[in-house]
C-alpha cells in the first residue's frame, strides 16, 4: 500500500513537469505578450526594458528553468495584472470565495442528487422517477448562467429576499451556491439512479430478500455500497473543478473568485499567474484521482491496489 | 400440516409483448421432511412457481394469484412485509442456481452468513461468527474459519455453492427451496453437492423441493415427484412410479431424451417441437403440438387429473 502510493507520488511529479513544460511552450507559443496593448502603445525601449526587467528577453529554455527553479523554493512570481502582490497571494485573495462557494454547492448538491437518484430508482417509472430525471435533465442542459439569471430574477428582483450580488456576508452567498450545486446535483442523480438500479438487478439481491433481510437493509446495506463504487469516481474530481471557480456563476454574481483569472491570465499574458492556475490544478487533479483509487480499493475487495495480491 | 400447500397458482408477467402466462393453475403440496423435484424444461414455470411460494418476485410486473398459496400455514398472499421476512430463511430458505452471482462481491462469506443469522435470531457476533463456522464445516468446507474471512470472488464456484447451503441452513429451516443447485457447476461438483443437499435434508429434517430440468438429479434425490409443462401440472407422483411407469406422454417423451437409461448404444430421442410461447400459449393442453398420441380434443380444453392411485395424478385425455 504504501509503495503503492509512493509509485504514485513519483508518477505524480513526473505529470506534474510534463505539464509544466508543456504549458510553458504553449503560452509562448501564443503571439503577442504582455506589453502589447493597442489603445496606449509602449515605446519600443520602455517595453523592452520592462520585457528585460521580467527575463522576459531570455532564451526560453532559460525563462523556464529559472521559474522552475523559483516555484521549487516557493517563489511563483509576480502576476502581471496586478503587480502590487505575489502569486499566492493572488491565490490567497481570490481563492477562498470560489472555495466556499464550490465547496458548499457540491456538499449541498451531491447528497440531494443522491437522494433524488434513490428515489427515483427505488420508485422508477412513476412520477417521483420522472420528476427527478427531468430535474437531472434541467441542471445538466439548461446553462448555469441561465440558471444564475433566473435566480437573480426571482429571489432578488421578483421577490426581494435576498442580495442579487455580492461577497461578504453569507446570506449573500445563497444564490450563487445553489447555481453552484445545479451541476453536482444533476450529475448524482443521474449516476446514482443508474448505479442504484444495476444493483438492485443484480440476483444477490434476490438472495439477501430470501434470506429475510428487510427491504430498507437490503438497500441501506447491500444496494447503496455497492451502487458507492462508480459514485466515487466522479467525486473528487468534480469537486476540485468546482471549487477551482465557475467563470459564469461569479461573473453573474459579481463573485471576487478565481474563476476570471482562469480566462484573464491567458487573454493578457499574464505567464506566471497562468503557469500557477494550471499546475495547482494539475496537482489538485492528480490528489484527486490518487485519493478516488485508494477509496475504489476500500469499497470494491475485489480490487488490489499495487497489482499484487 | 402440511409445509407448502398451493391450490390454483397463476402467476403471470406483463410485459411489452404482451402478458407472459408463466404459471397457469398448479397445485402441489409439500410434506413434513418429504422431498419433492418439480421437473419440467425451462419455460415450464418451476422456477417461477418456488419464487411465487417465497413471493420474491417483483410485483408488478409479476401478479399473483391462487386459491391457497401457504407456507407452513401462513398465507403468504396475504402477509404483511415483515411477516414475509420472518418467514423467508427461517422457515423456507432458497438456494439458486448461480452460487457466483448470489453473494454481495463486497462483503465477506463469513458476514453474510452472520448477517442471516443475525436478522432471525438474537445472537453475540461472536457467537453469530462461532456458529457460522460450523455451518460452513457441516457442509464440508475444511478450512472454515478461513473462508469466513474470503471475499465471494475468492472462492471457486462448488465452494459458493456449499456456502450458499450452509447460510441457507443457518437458521435451521423447516423447507429447503433449491432452484436447479447444481446446473451452473462442473460435473464432478455436481454429485458431491447433491450427496450433501440431501445428507443435510436426512438429518434436520426439512422439507425439500429442487427444482430441476434433469431427471437424473431427481432420481438421485427425491422421494416424489411433478412434473411441469407449459405453466401447468402434467403428471405427479413417487419417483420410482414415474420412472417405471409414466402414465403422462410428456413424462414418457422426457425420460426417453434422458441418457443411461438402458445399457449400451442407445439412441436418445428427442422432443420434436418447441416449447409453448409463454404469451399465447395453445389451447387445451400445452404439450399437445408436439405430443405423439395428440387427439382432437386435447386442443379443445385442458383434461382434469384422473387419480392413478396413492399420491399419483396425471392429466392426459387418454387417461379419462
Amino acid at each position: 500500500m504504501i509503495a503503492y502510493i509512493l509509485r504514485r507520488l513519483v508518477s505524480i511529479s513526473v505529470t506534474f513537469f510534463i505539464v509544466s513544460v508543456l504549458v510553458f511552450l504553449m503560452m509562448h507559443a501564443i503571439p503577442g505578450g504582455p506589453f502589447d496593448a493597442q489603445d496606449m502603445p509602449l515605446s519600443e525601449a520602455v517595453r523592452d526594458k520592462l520585457m528585460a526587467r521580467l527575463g522576459l528577453d531570455k532564451p526560453l529554455h532559460v525563462q523556464y528553468l529559472s521559474y522552475m527553479a523559483g516555484v521549487l523554493q516557493g517563489d511563483w512570481g509576480v502576476p502581471y495584472q496586478s503587480p502590487g502582490e505575489t502569486v499566492i497571494e493572488l491565490l490567497a485573495r481570490a481563492w477562498p470565495p470560489s472555495l466556499i462557494l464550490g465547496g458548499l454547492g457540491v456538499l449541498i448538491g451531491v447528497p440531494l442528487g443522491i437522494l433524488l437518484g434513490m428515489a427515483a430508482a427505488l420508485k422508477r417509472n412513476t412520477w417521483i422517477d420522472y420528476l427527478a430525471s427531468a430535474i437531472a435533465t434541467l441542471g445538466l442542459t439548461v446553462p448555469v448562467f441561465v440558471i444564475s439569471m433566473l435566480l437573480i430574477l426571482v429571489f432578488a428582483v421578483w421577490l426581494n429576499w435576498l442580495p442579487a450580488s455580492g461577497w461578504g456576508e453569507p446570506k449573500r452567498w445563497i444564490l450563487p451556491i445553489i447555481a453552484y450545486a445545479a451541476i453536482p446535483l444533476a450529475t448524482y442523480a443521474r449516476y446514482t439512479r443508474s448505479a442504484m438500479l444495476d444493483s438492485l438487478n443484480k440476483p444477490f439481491v434476490t438472495v439477501l430478500r430470501a434470506k429475510g433481510l428487510s427491504e430498507r437493509r437490503i438497500i441501506f446495506q447491500h444496494v447503496l455500497r455497492n451502487s458507492a463504487i462508480p459514485m466515487v469516481t466522479v467525486f473528487l474530481p468534480m469537486f476540485i473543478g468546482t471549487a477551482t471557480g465557475s467563470i459564469f456563476v461569479e461573473a453573474m454574481f459579481r463573485v471576487p473568485g478565481l474563476g476570471s483569472y482562469f480566462v484573464s491570465s491567458i487573454t493578457t499574458r499574464d505567464y506566471p499567474l497562468e503557469m500557477a492556475l494550471i499546475l495547482m490544478i494539475t496537482l489538485m487533479f492528480s490528489g484527486a484521482y490518487l485519493i478516488s483509487d485508494i477509496l475504489y480499493a476500500w469499497l470494491n475487495p475485489r480490487i488490489r491496489i499495487g497489482g499484487r495480491e | 400440516m402440511k409445509l407448502v400447500d398451493i391450490s390454483d397458482l397463476n402467476v403471470s408477467f406483463s410485459q411489452h409483448e404482451g402478458v407472459v402466462q408463466a404459471v397457469r393453475g398448479v397445485s402441489l403440496h409439500l410434506n413434513e421432511g418429504e422431498s419433492l423435484g418439480i421437473v419440467g424444461e425451462s419455460g415450464s414455470g418451476k422456477s417461477v412457481t418456488c419464487m411465487a411460494v417465497l413471493r420474491l418476485l417483483r410485483e408488478p410486473p409479476a401478479r399473483i394469484t391462487a386459491r391457497r398459496l401457504d407456507l407452513e400455514g401462513t398465507d403468504v398472499l396475504t402477509a404483511s412485509p415483515a411477516t414475509l421476512s420472518a418467514l423467508r430463511g427461517r422457515v423456507a430458505a432458497m438456494i439458486f442456481q448461480d452460487p457466483m452471482t448470489a453473494f454481495d462481491p463486497v462483503f465477506t462469506i463469513g458476514h453474510q452468513i452472520i448477517e442471516t443469522i443475525r436478522v432471525h435470531r438474537r445472537t453475540g457476533k461472536a457467537a453469530a461468527r462461532a456458529e457460522a463456522g460450523e455451518l460452513l464445516r457441516m457442509v464440508e468446507i475444511k478450512n472454515a474459519t478461513d473462508v469466513l474471512a474470503y471475499y465471494p470472488h475468492q472462492l471457486s464456484g462448488g465452494m459458493l455453492q456449499r456456502a450458499m447451503i450452509a447460510m441457507a441452513l443457518s437458521c435451521r429451516p423447516r423447507i429447503l427451496i433449491a432452484d436447479e443447485p447444481t446446473t451452473a457447476l462442473d460435473v464432478t461438483i455436481q454429485a458431491q453437492i447433491l450427496q450433501l443437499i440431501k445428507r443435510l435434508q436426512a438429518e434436520m429434517g426439512m422439507g425439500l423441493i429442487m427444482v430441476t430440468h434433469d431427471l437424473g438429479v431427481v432420481a438421485e434425490t427425491v422421494d416424489r415427484v411433478v412434473v411441469m409443462y407449459g405453466g401447468k401440472v402434467m403428471e405427479q407422483g413417487p419417483v420410482q412410479e414415474i420412472f417405471d411407469d409414466a402414465k403422462h406422454p410428456y413424462t414418457r417423451a422426457l425420460l426417453g431424451s434422458m441418457p443411461g437409461q438402458t445399457v449400451g448404444r442407445q439412441r436418445l430421442t428427442e422432443i420434436k417441437g418447441a416449447s409453448p410461447n409463454p404469451v399465447y400459449p395453445p389451447t387445451g393442453c400445452p404439450f399437445h403440438p408436439r405430443c405423439p398420441e395428440v387427439e382432437p380434443r386435447c386442443a379443445r380444453s385442458m383434461p382434469e387429473f384422473s387419480d392413478l392411485g396413492a399420491d399419483r395424478q396425471a392429466a392426459c385425455w387418454r387417461l379419462q
